[in-house]
C-alpha cells in the first residue's frame, strides 16, 4: 500500500515537471531580446543593478543602444562583444568564463566536489568500524 | 561642550576596557577574586563610558551641534526628528558610537546572567575577550574614527543632512539597530569559545548554555537581514530586495555559517562530535562579522553603503587578522582536546544529514565570499575590471539551496545514529504528499522552468516535514497533560516554525524573481494601461514642498480601487532626483509603481512603471514566521548547568517516544519539551 | 586560505578615486565623432580631419556643477592653444536640450564646437557613463587618456607633457 504510494507520488510529480518545463516555443522576440541582454549588463554607475533594472542615465544610454543595434540585426555575441569594447570588461555582470575570471566559477564546484568525496571518503572509513549495539 | 563630554565618554570607556581587560587577567592568573571583582566593576564603567558617547552624540544631532564634526557632515535642519536620531548610525563613526553601546551593554548583560558562577576563571577568561574587543573599538573612536573632532575653521550654520536616500522611510531606523545586535551578539559566544579554548575546558556544556545568546544574535541578524530587503524594496525603486550587493553579501555570510552552527553544535551536545567544526564555524561567523564591517566601511567595494573610504580600512583588517588566528591559533593548541569520542555511525542518521548541512553552507558561504571579493583579486592582480553580479549567484548559490531544502526535509525525521530506508520511506510519505501537492498547485497557477519548480517541490516537501513533526510535537504534548503550546515552543519545535519560514522565503524569493512582469507606460490624465492583469490608472500630480525636500506625487489608481502615489522627490542639498515607489502590496501579487518622469508640462502625461511580482508579501510574513520560530525556540524551558558535561545523553538513541500513528516507537525528536530544555 | 589571500590583497590595494579613468578605448584609435554643432557661430567638427592636434573630446551637461566649475579652464585652454592651433576642444552633449547648452555658451564664453547627443550613440561609443568625462586624442587619432571629472588647465597641460615624453 506504502510501495503504490510512492510510485503514485513519483508519477504525480513526473507528469507535473513535464507539463512545467514544456517550452511556450518560438524564438525570442525583440523585447524579449532586449531584456535579457540588458539583464547581462551591469548599470556602471549604480552598485550592481543591471541596466535593465536601473533608471540612470547611463543606463537608458546602454538600453537605446542595445535596441538600436538589434534593430540594425546585430546578434546577442555582437552587442555584448561592443559593449565590453567601449565600457571595459567590469560591464558585464558574469565573469567571463576564460581567463583568470574562470576562476571564479571553478573554485566553487571543485570546493564542494573535493568536500562531498571527502564526506564518503570520511563516511566509507567511519562505517566499516560501526559496532551494532 | 558635547564633543568635550563626547571624547571623555570614549575616553572612559577605552580606559574602563583595557583597566578591566589588565585586572582580569591578573586575576586569573594570580587567582585572586577581589582583582576578578575589581575587573567586574570595569565593565560597568565601560557601559557608562558608551551610554555617555551616545547621548553626547545624539545630544549634539538633535541640537544642530555644528561645531562637531560628523554632525556637520550629517545633519541638517531641514530633517525631521526621527531621522536625526537614527543619522547617529548613518555615517562610519557614529554607527561605531552605536557598536560599542550595543556590546558594552552585551557585556554587562553577560556578567549579570553568569554571576553565580563569576569566580570561574572560564567566565573571567570571556569577560577578558569582550572587554578586549570593546577596546579595540573603544580605541577606534579615539583615534581614527574619531566622531567628536570638532570642526577646523567657521562653524557652518547647517549641514547637508543624510544621503536623501536614508531620510526616505521609517526602516531606515531600525534595521541597523538590528544588524548590530546581531553582529555584536555573536562577540558573546566567540567569547566563550576563546575562553572554553584557553581554559582548556572544552567537554562541558558551555557553548549550549550561551546557544540561547547566539540564537538571540542570530535572530536579530535575521530580522535585520529582512528589513534590509524590505528597505531595499520600499525605498530604492527597482522592484528587487537583494542585489547580492557586496554590503548584503556581508551581512548574509555570518548568517550562513551562523546557520550551519545552531544546528551543528546540536550534534556537540547529543555526542559530543563536531567539535572542531563547532568552534570552526563560531570563530568564522564572528571573523565575518568583521570581515563585513571592513568590506563596507573602508570604502574597498562600491556599495550603496559605502559611505567613504576611511582610515580605518587597515585597522579593521588587523582587527580581523588577529580574530581569525587568535581563534585558529587556539584550536591548533588544544586540538587533541579536541578530538570527539564518538564517530558517525551512518549518513543516514541526524547526525550525518547536519554533517552534510555544514558542508552544504560552508560551500554556500565561500560561494558568496568568492563572488564578493572576486572582483577585488582580479583587479589587485591583473589590473582587469570585472564585475561579479546577480546572474553568477542565482547560478551558483541555486543548487545549493535546493540541496538545503531536501535536507531541510529529510533531516528532521532521521533519528540519531542509524536510520533505514524503511523508516524514512513511512516518515517521509505525507510530507513528501506536500511536496507534489505544492507542485502541481504551482504548475496549475502557471509557473514554469525547471529550477522554480523544484524549489516548490522541495519547499512543499520541507514545509510538509516541519509541520508533521510540529503536529506530532503537539499531540504528544496534549497527550502528556500540557497544553499544545508546548508543541510549539522549545528549541526542535521552535526551529521547525523557523523552517517553514525559511521555506516560506525561498519560495517567495524564487516566485519574485523569475515571475515579475514590468512595462512602462506613458500615461495622459486619466488614461489607464493592463499590465499582467491589473488596471492602472493615472489620475494626475500633487506637488509639495518641505523644508526637507520639494515632491512630486503621481495619483494612481490600481484596479479601480486604491489610489497609490510613487514620487520623485528633489532634496536641496543633493543634486540626484529621488524616486519614492509605492507598492500595491497582496498576498497573491504586488503591484509596485514608480514614477519614471513627471509632467513636464501641466496636466501633460506621466511615465509611470509598473512591476507585477507575485509573492513578494510572503517574503516578510517569512520573515516574521523565522523571527517568531527564534523567540520560542529560546522559550525557556528546563535549565542547565554550564558545567554539566556536555554529552550526557550519547549513550541512548533518543528519549520519549512521540509516535501517534505507528505502533513501533518511534525513536526522534522533538524532544524540547522535556528536561532538557534549551540552556 | 581565501582569507589569507584576501587579508594579503586587501592590505596592499590602493584606496579609488584618481581621476585618470580607465577605459578600453586606451591606446587604440579614437571612434568616429563627427557632427554638426549646436553653439551658433562654431564650425562643424571632424575628428578624422585634426591630424596633428591633440583633441580634448569633453562630455558635459549644463545641469552638472563640476562640468560648470571646468567650462572656464576649457574656455582658457582653447585661448592658449589658439595661436599655434595644436590642441582642438570639443565638446558632446550628454542628457541635456540644445536650448540650455546654447545659453550657456553665449553666456560663459566658449567657440569650439559642441554636438548634440540626443539619442547617446557617442555616449555609448565612447563608453561614457558620466560627466564631466574628458578624453584626450593624440595627433594621430589614438585615444591616449581619459579624464573622470572636471579638468584644469594645469593638469590637462601637464598630462600632455607626459604623454608626449611618453607617458
Amino acid at each position: 500500500m506504502r510501495r503504490l504510494s510512492w510510485v503514485a507520488l513519483v508519477m504525480v510529480v513526473g507528469v507535473a515537471l513535464v507539463v512545467g518545463t514544456r517550452d511556450d516555443g518560438g524564438a525570442p522576440t525583440r523585447d524579449e531580446r532586449a531584456q535579457s541582454l540588458a539583464e547581462r549588463f551591469r548599470c556602471p554607475t549604480c552598485k550592481g543593478q543591471s541596466v535593465a533594472d536601473s533608471d540612470a542615465p547611463a543606463s537608458e544610454f546602454i538600453r537605446d543602444e542595445i535596441d538600436r543595434q538589434l534593430g540594425e540585426g546585430r546578434s546577442d555575441d555582437e552587442i555584448e562583444a561592443y559593449l565590453v569594447s567601449r565600457y571595459g570588461s567590469s560591464v558585464l555582470l558574469t565573469p567571463p568564463r576564460s581567463g583568470i575570471a574562470a576562476l571564479v566559477w571553478v573554485v566553487p564546484v571543485a570546493a564542494l566536489v573535493l568536500a562531498s568525496a571527502g564526506l564518503v571518503v570520511a563516511f566509507r572509513r567511519w562505517g566499516r568500524s560501526w559496532v551494532p549495539t | 561642550m558635547n564633543a568635550a563630554v563626547g571624547s571623555a565618554g570614549v575616553a572612559l570607556g577605552l580606559a574602563a576596557c583595557v583597566a578591566g581587560v589588565l585586572t582580569l587577567v591578573v586575576g586569573i592568573r594570580r587567582g585572586r577574586p577581589p582583582l576578578l571583582a575589581a575587573g567586574r566593576s570595569f565593565v560597568t564603567l565601560a557601559l557608562l563610558g558608551a551610554v555617555i558617547a551616545t547621548l553626547a552624540m545624539e545630544r549634539a544631532l538633535v541640537t544642530h551641534d555644528f561645531s562637531v564634526q560628523f554632525v556637520a557632515d550629517n545633519g541638517s535642519r531641514a530633517t525631521p526628528l526621527l531621522y536625526t536620531i537614527a543619522s547617529l548610525w548613518s555615517a562610519l563613526e557614529g554607527s561605531l558610537i552605536l557598536w560599542v553601546l550595543v556590546l558594552t551593554g552585551y557585556v554587562v548583560a553577560v556578567r549579570h546572567r553568569f554571576r553565580a558562577q563569576a569566580d570561574d576563571p572560564l567566565v573571567s577568561w570571556a569577560l577578558v575577550v569582550l572587554l578586549a574587543v570593546a577596546a579595540f573599538f573603544f580605541a577606534l573612536l579615539a583615534g581614527p574614527a574619531n566622531p567628536f573632532r570638532e570642526v577646523a575653521g567657521a562653524v557652518p550654520s547647517d549641514g547637508p543632512g543624510p544621503n536623501p536616500l536614508l531620510q526616505n522611510h521609517p526602516l531606515m531606523a531600525i534595521h541597523p539597530p538590528f544588524l548590530y545586535l546581531g553582529y555584536v551578539g555573536f562577540t558573546v559566544p566567540y567569547a566563550f569559545a576563546l575562553a572554553a579554548l584557553i581554559t582548556g575546558r572544552l567537554g562541558e556544556g558551555w557553548l549550549s548554555v550561551t546557544r540561547r545568546w547566539t540564537l538571540l544574535a542570530w535572530g536579530a541578524l535575521t530580522v535585520g537581514i529582512v528589513l534590509g530587503a524590505w528597505w531595499s524594496y520600499e525605498v530604492l525603486g527597482w522592484g528587487g530586495f537583494w542585489a547580492w550587493d557586496p554590503v548584503e553579501n556581508s551581512s548574509f555570510l555570518p548568517w550562513l555559517t551562523g546557520t550551519a552552527y545552531l544546528h551543528s553544535v546540536m550534534v556537540q551536545e547529543r555526542r559530543g562530535m563536531l567539535r572542531v567544526w563547532n568552534l570552526s564555524l563560531l570563530i568564522a561567523t564572528y571573523s565575518l562579522t568583521i570581515l563585513g564591517t571592513f568590506l563596507t566601511r573602508s570604502g574597498v567595494l562600491d556599495s550603496v553603503h559605502a559611505f567613504s573610504e576611511s582610515a580605518i580600512g587597515p585597522w579593521l583588517l588587523t582587527f580581523f587578522a588577529v580574530v581569525v588566528l587568535a581563534g585558529v591559533g587556539l584550536i591548533g593548541w588544544r586540538g587533541d582536546r579536541l578530538r570527539s569520542p564518538g564517530r558517525i555511525d551512518s549518513p543516514l542518521s541526524r547526525e550525518g544529514a547536519f554533517l552534510a548541512n555544514n558542508v552544504l553552507f560552508a560551500a554556500f558561504a565561500l560561494v558568496v565570499l568568492l563572488g564578493t571579493v572576486f572582483p577585488l583579486l582580479v583587479e589587485a592582480v591583473r589590473g582587469d575590471r570585472i564585475s561579479v553580479g546577480t546572474p553568477y549567484f542565482d547560478r551558483m548559490t541555486g543548487p545549493v539551496v535546493l540541496a538545503l531544502l531536501f535536507i531541510m526535509a529529510v533531516a528532521p525525521v532521521l533519528p540519531w545514529r542509524r536510520a533505514s530506508g524503511q523508516l524514512l520511506r513511512h516518515r517521509l510519505l505525507w510530507p513528501a504528499w506536500a511536496g507534489a501537492g505544492a507542485l502541481v498547485v504551482a504548475v496549475a497557477s502557471g509557473a514554469h522552468g525547471l529550477g522554480p519548480l523544484v524549489a516548490f517541490a522541495l519547499g512543499g516537501f520541507a514545509a510538509g516535514s516541519a509541520i508533521r513533526q510540529l503536529v506530532l510535537a503537539a499531540r504528544a504534548s496534549r497527550r502528556a497533560g500540557r497544553s499544545w503550546f508546548h508543541g510549539v515552543s522549545g528549541r526542535a519545535n521552535g526551529g521547525m516554525i523557523v523552517h517553514l519560514g525559511v521555506v516560506i522565503v525561498a519560495v517567495a524569493f524564487a516566485s519574485a524573481s523569475s515571475y515579475q512582469t514590468e512595462r512602462t507606460v506613458r500615461l495622459e490624465e486619466g488614461e489607464s494601461a493592463r499590465v499582467a492583469g491589473h488596471t492602472v490608472t493615472y489620475l494626475g500630480v500633487e506637488r509639495s514642498e518641505t523644508a526637507q525636500r520639494r515632491v512630486v506625487k503621481a495619483r494612481v489608481q490600481v484596479d479601480g480601487g486604491d489610489v497609490f502615489t510613487p514620487a520623485l522627490s528633489e532634496y536641496p542639498n543633493a543634486t540626484q532626483t529621488i524616486g519614492t515607489p509605492s507598492v500595491d502590496w497582496g498576498l497573491r501579487e504586488d503591484v509596485y509603481l514608480t514614477l519614471q518622469a513627471s509632467p513636464t508640462i501641466e496636466g501633460g502625461p506621466a511615465v509611470i512603471g509598473v512591476i507585477v511580482e507575485p509573492l513578494v508579501s510572503w517574503l516578510w510574513i517569512g520573515g516574521l514566521l523565522m523571527a517568531v520560530g527564534t523567540a520560542l525556540s529560546a522559550w525557556p524551558g528546563g535549565r542547565r548547568r554550564p558545567t554539566d558535561p556536555s554529552s550526557m545523553w550519547s549513550a541512548e538513541a533518543g528519549t520519549e517516544p512521540v509516535s501517534s500513528s505507528a505502533a513501533r516507537s518511534e525513536a526522534e525528536g522533538p524532544v524540547g519539551t522535556a528536561a532538557r530544555g534549551p540552556a | 586560505m581565501v582569507v589569507v589571500a584576501l587579508v594579503a590583497v586587501l592590505a596592499t590595494r590602493d584606496p579609488a578615486g584618481t581621476r585618470l579613468g580607465r577605459s578600453p578605448l586606451l591606446g587604440k584609435v579614437a571612434p568616429v565623432l563627427a557632427g554638426e554643432s549646436i553653439v551658433a557661430g562654431t564650425d562643424d567638427f571632424d575628428l578624422a580631419h585634426q591630424e596633428g592636434r591633440w583633441v580634448v573630446v569633453n562630455f558635459f551637461a549644463t545641469w552638472c556643477v563640476p562640468c560648470q566649475e571646468e567650462h572656464d579652464d576649457l574656455v582658457t585652454l582653447a585661448a592658449d592653444h589658439a595661436a599655434a592651433d595644436d590642441l582642438a576642444v570639443v565638446s558632446v552633449v550628454f542628457s541635456d536640450t540644445a536650448a540650455n547648452v546654447s545659453a550657456y555658451f553665449a553666456d560663459r564664453g566658449g567657440s569650439w564646437p559642441v554636438i548634440d547627443d540626443p539619442q547617446g550613440q557617442v555616449i555609448t561609443d565612447w563608453g561614457v557613463t558620466g560627466v564631466p568625462e574628458s578624453f584626450v586624442v593624440d595627433g594621430r587619432g589614438y585615444v591616449r587618456a581619459k579624464v573622470v571629472g572636471g579638468i584644469t588647465v594645469e593638469r590637462l597641460e601637464q598630462l600632455l607633457v607626459d604623454l608626449a615624453s611618453g607617458g
